[in-house]
């Protein structure tokens, strides 16, 4: 999932002074499960800015809505009716949904609640790892399902470097080693004879190259047009 | 002593009903008395508080606290250990936003032990009293 942390409070404050009424609105995805911007969250948050305008003395009403994604266009369509009473939108949700917000709504301003990290794994309560960069062409079939490109941190291909000490990464003891995991994971299978087969170039055309990415899948397409 | 010598906290305190609202019970039992302005709630168990909930009962209230079970004594195990937890949680959101972390407290108490909650009960109201009207109230 997408894991996102909520920015400082003096930020968010910051970015509303000038607003009297705002919706804080929250999304019920990835965010929710990371307990950065779902419904709870908002709830947190509201009371918080609230209490904080306040104690200034310049009181801030808050209208508080949580909907299903802010990823899709069509769950915007339900709170129209509120946007068009507030200053403006304080989104929870992650980039994509506080720029899906911000498209939907073109003449409200939409400020960000959070930052978006990375795309990554809950390991324990308030603690999450990044494994994929969304690299467009997944290589997880050759290195035992573990991910060199989101998980060294050289995102080599012909691993470990020198840099890997007891299974750690030189970067930090607190991360491991990529191309150690996968090592002793295709050891454990049976497989490790595998990575002595040499591979082409990893084909980086499928990632950030040429530009924002955009994927269109005609097989789907029901209707003509949009 | 606050310099408003009239101010009367509202506190709210939201108990366990294994312990904190049994000894309400008891405390009542005995005719003890305690500040008007206190509003209990019932909770299930004391880990059933909420940061959420601390900080809608600070939108109205000049302080909160949760009454938990004696440590090692919650029916459900770990309840007052994460209603420990959240305390902290609320104290770290109020101090981000310049409002007293003391406005926020957890006790531990058993359920028969109704003059320990009338104490725990003065204790805290004359600790928010001295601290003055919650700053961040949006329901005055």
């Amino acid at each position: 999932m997408i894991i996102a942390e909520r920015k400082p409070i003096e930020e968010i404050l910051g970015l509303l002074s000038k607003h009297q009424k705002v919706l804080v609105l929250g999304c019920g995805g990835c965010v929710t499960v990371c307990l950065a911007g779902g419904e709870k969250e908002v709830g947190i948050l509201s009371s918080q800015l609230t209490m904080a305008r306040s104690k200034e003395e310049r009181p801030l009403e808050i209208v508080q809505k949580t909907i299903e994604r802010q990823c899709d266009f069509e769950y915007f369509e339900g709170i129209r009716h509120i946007v068009k009473d507030v200053d403006a939108i304080l989104s929870l949700a992650c980039g994509i949904g506080i720029q899906t917000c911000a498209e939907a709504f073109p003449d409200k301003i939409v400020w960000p609640g959070v930052n978006t990290k990375f795309l990554g794994v809950n390991l324990n309560v308030g603690e999450w790892a990044e494994r994929c960069q969304a690299c467009g062409q997944c290589v997880l079939d050759k290195t035992g399902g573990i991910c060199p490109v989101a998980r060294c941190s050289k995102s080599i291909f012909n691993g470990p470097c020198g840099g890997s000490q007891d299974g750690k990464c030189e970067v930090s003891p607190d991360t491991d080693c990529a191309w150690a995991l996968i090592h002793d994971r295709l050891t454990r299978l049976g497989e490790v004879d595998s990575l002595r087969e040499i591979l082409p170039v990893k084909d980086w055309s499928y990632s950030r190259d040429g530009g924002p990415r955009k994927l269109v899948r005609e097989d789907l397409e029901l209707e003509s047009g949009k | 002593m606050s310099a408003n010598a009239d101010f009367q906290p509202k506190i709210i305190v939201f108990a366990c009903e294994n312990s904190g609202w049994l000894a309400a019970e008891h405390a009542a039992e005995l005719a003890l008395s305690y500040p008007e302005r206190v509003e209990l709630i019932k909770l299930p168990c004391s880990g059933k508080i909420d940061v959420l909930f601390f900080m809608k009962a600070l939108e109205k209230a000049d302080g909160t606290i949760v009454l938990a079970c004696q440590k090692e004594n919650c029916k459900f195990i770990k309840g007052n250990i994460r209603a420990a937890q959240r305390v902290k949680q609320t104290e770290n959101l109020l101090k981000e936003i310049g409002i007293e972390p003391e406005r926020v407290g957890l006790y531990y108490l058993a359920a028969n032990m109704g003059h320990k909650f009338v104490e725990i009960i003065q204790n805290f109201y004359d600790k928010i009293r001295e601290l003055g009207p919650n700053p961040g109230k949006v329901i005055k």
